[in-house]
This record gives C-alpha cells, sequence and structure tokens, in this order.
C-alpha cells in the first residue's frame, strides 16, 4: 500500500504537461516560483495532491463509520443521501448566482449533508432492516438528484459544465486556498472520530448487547451520523461528492486484515481512502487529456465492482475459516451467543449466520436459495 | 371492472385537457378557439404543433413505462423491480448518450436513438442479472443491487458527457425526464414501437400472471417459466428503450405505477396490464400538467423565464415518497 501510494503520488506530481521528470521534484519544489516547472508543481499539483490525500481520507473514514455504525455494509454516503444533501447544499447558492464567501459554503454542505442523512433515517427508522434504510437512502438520493439536476437545467451552459464536473466530484483546479479551508474542519473531525471509534465496536454485537454494555445504541448512531456528516460535507464543499470511496476504502481495509475491530480499521480504512482517490486522479488527469475527466467517475466505474467483489470473497473467505473447524463450533456459538472479554468487546466469534454462508456466491441452478451476497444481513458485517 | 376503466379514462381525459391549456402564454379560451377552428397562425402553431404532440408523447411514454414495471415486478417476483432499479433506464440513457456522442445517431435521426437505448437497456439488465444472481434471493437486496448497477451506469454516462461537452446541455434535461420540445417526430416514432411491445405485452400476460404465482405453479400448468420470463424481460426493456428515448429518464413512473394499478385492477394481469398502461398515462400527464403549471406560477412569482420544472423531477420526488411508503409497508412481503 505504500509503495502504491508513493508510485502514484510521484505520477501525480510529475506526469502531464509540462512533464517533471521524478528527480527534478525536490528541486523544482524548492525553487519555488522560478521556473514554470516549480509553479506547476508547488502551486498546482502539491496542493491537489494533498487534496486527495485528505478528501480520500475523510470519505474512507466516514464510509467506516457509516457502515459500522448501521451494520450494513453497504451503508455509503451515496445510498444514504448524505452526498447528495451536500451537493445540493453547494450548487444551490452556485446557481442561484447568491454570491457567499467561501467559508460559508461547508457549512451550507453540512446543512444537505444532515438533511439528506436525518431524512433518510428518519423515515426508515433507525433500527429497521438494512435494505429498507437503504431503499429509503436510495428514494431520498434519487429526490435530491432531481432537484439538483432541476438546478442544472435552469443553470447558463457555461455553468453546466463546472457545475456537472463538481457533482461527480472532481479536483482539477483546486489551490492552497482550498486545501487551507478544510484544516479547521478537520481539527473538528478527528477527534469526534477517535472519540466515536470504541462506541462503534460495541454497537457491532447488536442494539441488545450494546444496550447492555451501557451503550445507547439510537443515539449513539446518530452521534455516528453527526461525525460522518462533518466528515463528508466540507471535502463535498471542496471537491464534490467523490462516489463511492465510502464505500470501496472500508471493504478494503477489512479485507487486508479481517480479523480487527472497527477501532483497528479506522486508521486503514482513511489510508485506503487516500490511496483511492489519489489512484483514481491520476487516470482523471491523463486519459483523455486535455479534457478532463472527473475523478468521481473513475471511483463509481472502479469503486461499485471493486467492493462488490471484496465483499462477496470477504464473505466467502470468512465462510472458509469457519468450515475448516468442527461444524458443532459453530452450533455451539449458536447456542450460547457471541462470548466477549472483559473489555466489552466480542473475541473473534463467529456470528449465529455464518455456517450458511459457505454457499454465497455460487450461483448455479440446483444451488440453495440464499442470496448470493448475504452480506447485507444485520449479523454479517464481519 | 368496466367502471373502474371508465373512471380511469374519463381521468385521462381530464388531464389531457390540463395539460393541453396548462402551458405558458396562452388562455385556456384561445385554446378552446383554436380547437374549434379558430384562433391567428401562431396560435394553431403552438397548439397543433407543440402541445398535442407533447401530450402524446407524455400518455405514450407514462403507458410505455408502466406496462415495462408490471411485467418487470411479475417476471422477477419482486415488488421492487421497476426499470429505474433493475438497471434498464440508466443503461437505455447511456447507450443512448453514447451512441449520439461517437454520432451513430444523432437527434435528427431517432430510431437510432431508440435501438442504441435499447442496447443499453439490455445490458444495464444483463449487468444486475449478473451481479444479483438469477432473480433469486430478497427482493430489496435485488432492488439495492439495481442501485450500483445504476450507478456505475451514471459514472459510464457522466464520462461519456464530459467528453463530449457540446451535448452536455441538451442531455442534462433528459437526464432527469422532459416532455419540453417534444414534436411529431417523436410521437411517430413512439407510438409504433409502443403498440408492437405493448401487444406483445398483452399476449404474455397469461404466462406473465402464472409466473407471479411462482414458479412451481407455473411449471404445474405446463408452462416453461424461463422461456416466458426470457421474452417479458426482452419485452420489459424495448418498452423502457422506447420511453426512455422518447421523454429521457422519468423516474419511478415503471416502479411505482404497477402497485397502484394491481390495486385498483386486481393481479390479472390481462386486466391490470392495459389498466397499468392508462394510469401510468394519466400519472405521467398530470405530472406534466402539473409541472407547466408550476413552471408558469414560479416564473410570475420570480419573475424569471429561465425556469421549467421538467416532468422528471416532479416524478421522482413524488415517487421517492410513495416509495418510501411502499417500504414501509411491505418490508418482507414479497406480493
Amino acid at each position: 500500500m505504500v509503495v502504491l501510494l508513493a508510485v502514484f503520488s510521484v505520477c501525480a506530481l510529475s506526469l502531464g504537461t509540462p512533464y517533471v521528470p521524478p528527480y527534478r521534484l525536490v528541486a523544482a519544489v524548492l525553487e519555488g516560483d522560478t521556473t514554470l516547472a516549480g509553479i506547476v508543481v508547488s502551486e498546482l499539483r502539491v496542493p491537489r495532491l494533498l487534496l486527495a490525500l485528505v478528501a480520500g481520507a475523510c470519505l474512507g473514514a466516514a464510509g467506516l463509520v457509516l457502515q459500522e455504525a448501521l451494520r450494513n455494509p453497504l451503508a455509503v454516503p451515496e445510498m444514504l443521501g448524505v452526498s447528495s444533501g451536500a451537493a445540493l447544499g453547494v450548487a444551490a447558492p452556485l446557481v442561484l448566482a447568491f454570491s457567499l464567501p467561501a467559508a460559508v459554503q461547508p457549512l451550507l454542505a453540512i446543512g444537505g449533508a444532515a438533511l439528506g442523512g436525518g431524512l433518510t433515517l428518519l423515515v426508515a427508522g433507525i433500527g429497521r432492516s438494512p435494505s429498507a434504510v437503504l431503499l429509503t437512502g436510495a428514494a431520498v438520493a434519487a429526490a435530491l438528484q432531481a432537484a439538483l439536476l432541476v438546478l442544472m437545467v435552469m443553470a447558463d451552459q457555461l455553468d453546466l459544465q463546472l457545475i456537472y464536473r463538481y457533482l461527480l466530484g472532481s479536483l482539477s483546479a483546486r489551490t492552497w486556498d482550498d486545501v487551507t479551508g478544510l484544516w479547521p474542519w478537520l481539527l473538528v473531525a478527528v477527534p469526534a472520530l477517535v472519540l466515536c471509534a470504541p462506541v462503534l465496536s460495541v454497537l457491532r454485537l447488536g442494539d441488545e448487547d450494546a444496550e447492555a454494555l451501557g451503550v445507547r445504541a439510537q443515539r449513539a448512531r446518530l452521534a455516528a451520523l453527526a461525525v460522518a456528516v462533518v466528515l463528508i460535507a466540507p471535502v463535498t464543499a471542496v471537491c464534490g461528492p467523490v462516489a463511492w470511496v465510502g464505500f470501496l476504502a472500508p471493504h478494503l481495509s477489512r479485507w487486508f486484515d479481517p480479523a480487527a475491530g472497527a477501532v483497528r480499521w479506522l486508521p486503514w480504512s482513511a489510508a485506503w481512502g487516500a490511496v483511492v482517490v489519489v489512484v483514481a486522479d491520476v487516470p482523471a488527469r491523463l486519459v483523455l487529456a486535455p479534457v478532463e475527466t472527473p475523478a468521481g467517475a473513475w471511483t463509481a466505474l472502479l469503486g461499485v465492482p471493486a467492493g462488490v467483489a471484496l465483499m462477496r470473497s470477504g464473505g466467502r473467505r470468512r465462510a472458509a475459516a469457519w468450515r475448516t473447524p468442527a461444524a458443532s463450533a459453530g452450533v455451539r456459538e449458536q447456542l450460547s451467543g457471541p462470548r466477549r472479554t472483559a473489555s466489552g468487546v466480542a473475541d473473534e466469534v463467529p456470528p449465529a449466520g455464518a455456517p450458511h454462508h459457505a454457499h454465497r456466491g455460487e450461483p448455479g441452478p440446483g444451488g440453495p436459495t440464499s442470496p448470493p451476497l448475504g452480506t447485507i444481513r444485520t449479523e454479517d458485517v464481519r | 371492472m368496466t367502471r373502474r376503466f371508465t373512471a380511469l379514462a374519463a381521468l385521462a381525459v381530464i388531464c389531457a385537457a390540463a395539460e393541453v391549456v396548462a402551458g405558458r402564454g396562452m388562455s385556456p379560451g384561445v385554446v378552446w378557439d383554436v380547437l374549434n377552428g379558430g384562433g391567428d397562425a401562431t396560435e394553431r402553431h403552438i397548439v397543433f404543433q407543440l402541445r398535442l404532440p407533447r401530450l402524446l408523447v407524455a400518455l405514450g411514454a407514462g403507458a410505455c413505462l408502466a406496462v415495462a414495471g408490471l411485467v418487470l415486478q411479475s417476471a422477477l417476483r419482486n415488488p421492487l423491480a421497476g426499470p429505474e432499479v433493475t438497471g434498464v433506464t440508466p443503461g437505455a440513457v447511456l447507450g443512448a448518450v453514447t451512441a449520439t456522442a461517437l454520432g451513430l445517431a444523432g437527434w435528427d435521426s431517432p430510431l437510432a436513438v431508440v435501438l442504441a437505448a435499447c442496447a443499453g437497456g439490455c445490458a444495464g439488465a444483463a449487468l444486475l442479472w449478473l451481479l444479483a444472481g438469477r432473480g433469486r434471493g430478497d427482493p430489496a437486496q435485488t432492488a439495492v443491487h439495481g442501485v450500483l448497477v445504476s450507478s456505475v451506469l451514471g459514472g459510464l454516462t457522466a464520462m461519456v458527457l464530459l467528453v463530449e461537452p457540446g451535448e452536455l446541455g441538451s442531455v442534462v434535461q433528459w437526464l432527469v425526464g422532459t416532455t419540453e420540445g417534444r414534436v411529431w417526430e417523436h410521437w411517430h416514432l413512439l407510438w409504433p414501437w409502443a403498440l408492437l411491445w405493448g401487444t406483445a405485452a398483452w399476449l404474455l400476460a397469461g404466462p406473465l400472471t402464472l409466473l407471479r404465482c411462482g414458479d412451481d405453479i407455473a411449471l404445474a400448468a405446463g408452462l416453461s417459466a424461463r422461456r416466458a420470463r426470457t421474452l417479458a424481460l426482452i419485452c420489459a426493456v424495448a418498452l423502457t428503450a422506447g420511453a426512455v428515448a422518447a421523454v429521457g429518464a422519468l423516474g419511478f413512473i415503471g416502479l411505482l405505477v404497477p402497485h397502484l394499478a394491481v390495486a385498483v385492477f386486481g393481479a390479472d394481469l390481462r386486466r391490470s396490464l392495459p389498466g397499468a398502461a392508462l394510469t401510468g398515462a394519466v400519472v405521467v400527464c398530470g405530472a406534466d400538467a402539473t409541472a407547466q403549471l408550476s413552471s408558469r406560477l414560479l416564473a410570475t412569482a420570480l419573475d424569471s423565464g429561465r425556469l421549467t420544472v421538467p416532468v422528471g423531477a416532479l416524478t421522482a420526488c413524488l415517487g421517492a415518497a410513495l416509495l418510501l411508503l411502499v417500504v414501509r409497508r411491505t418490508p418482507s412481503r414479497t406480493f
């Protein structure tokens, strides 16, 4: 992962027009504004890279928080209406030609995101089945998207390009100003994130067990949503909702370390999110040069299939892991329920549903009628 | 039953009348004059060359989408299946946009657009089928997968649009679904297509009713379930593609109108398929009339001529609200 990040960072800094060879990068940054290459690297490419890292990390972490809080591997900002809400909050003043100071934009985005996410959870009922929550979220997102499209219909042709690009999530033409605008929000979000991580691992046990351990499940969920909103909204305000990073990054972190808990996954998820956005931004800049494609389109194209594949293979690996010990272990677990250590975090015991998933993902005539993707079930978030 | 059909037909006439008089710039009295053979040249042109085709296209597209949705829901035994959440509509949009961008089809050759939309719709449906397995499993899950597929296709569409920025302006309206600026040409293309596939769907009504009851019962009755399902899916994709090529991606019509139609006309598809067609036509037409009226009101309120509410925005908002109700009411029931 470190290698991947390094390679693509260097690519991001050196490729493009003008091409700056990697060995000259340091010199170019140090020379600053004396040469053309120096200006391009230090004023355009470095902030863009930083922004990609920060945005990816925020989105990845937010995705993990949402997935863990709702115990639902598909609970991502896109599916809950959070992203669409934030985008609407930013795009509306743009089109309606209200001139606003840049500092207000994140606030609007936060308002929109909270509206979208809150509406979804309110209508779906927080404790209901995951699929119902997701469908509700999809409906809310669709309604918000329709509002966005109405705005776009009203926009001028010139604005239209900008808005459309923004709505997909694009890092083009972002400078130091945009990066510096993010810091205050990160200062708020990171401590909140650290605080809510342990609660997430308790929430995974299920509402009843969490209540027994003294966590108010509903309140904890709302808090998690609030944290996710604070993470997502400022990023959205700056570079648009880069799609599906919050879906892919948590699954990557789980896939590489399936035995860890939410606390361990959180930094990994942030790191993977950063990698994903940096990696996606390189083809976004270069593939169809001189036209820049939005990074969000790439993350959507590659992220969704990759995420689904990871979700399935993760399920299969778990199932395989639980086929090796005697099946009686699974039965015993079903009888006794998850054991817990004194710290209140579950040991690595299989959820009661795990034995069923041995058949998952092998569709074919005569196969069992279990859904190929049992991961949407609540008890199966590992 | 006849009474219900009559009532619905009356509703359709009322909606059509509303649609004809709802537009900007003419009072209802003038429209009446024109229809009686009066009025000056401009007024005549507006009514006969713009409003009538628009009305007909709205009716036809609504009927197509509703029938496609009902066929999908019956064939897959999934109350949450609709062209929008099975990847058919986004696929069709992608096909049409791609064909236009590559120069294979222009907005001046609508037939090519329809064919491209068809191919795209099939591709979208196939993608979902690969992802979700053969229509088995929990209906809500299939719908969730459909949303995932739709987002992938949306990403592709976005790429195409940004590579061909010239198309963006004309396509944005079409992405949300609109009946603005539809002329006779669209109608001439839509009605034979709709009639052909609509008839095919109606001929399939019997087998589809059996499929709704489950594969075992269908097999016991001597129906080859797989063949019937394949035919039905082809029908649904073709109908959706025609509607999408005519008015764009109207949201939620194909998902929700079938529920309404089944509630009113019962589950026997020989009756509820035509019923769904009528209902869909009424809904889209009414929504379009409402959209035009609200555009008019907003224009006077905000004093700007730029604001038009596309009908798709209205149906998406309405549909989202209704979908929430459906999801709340039927958490685990299949039919």
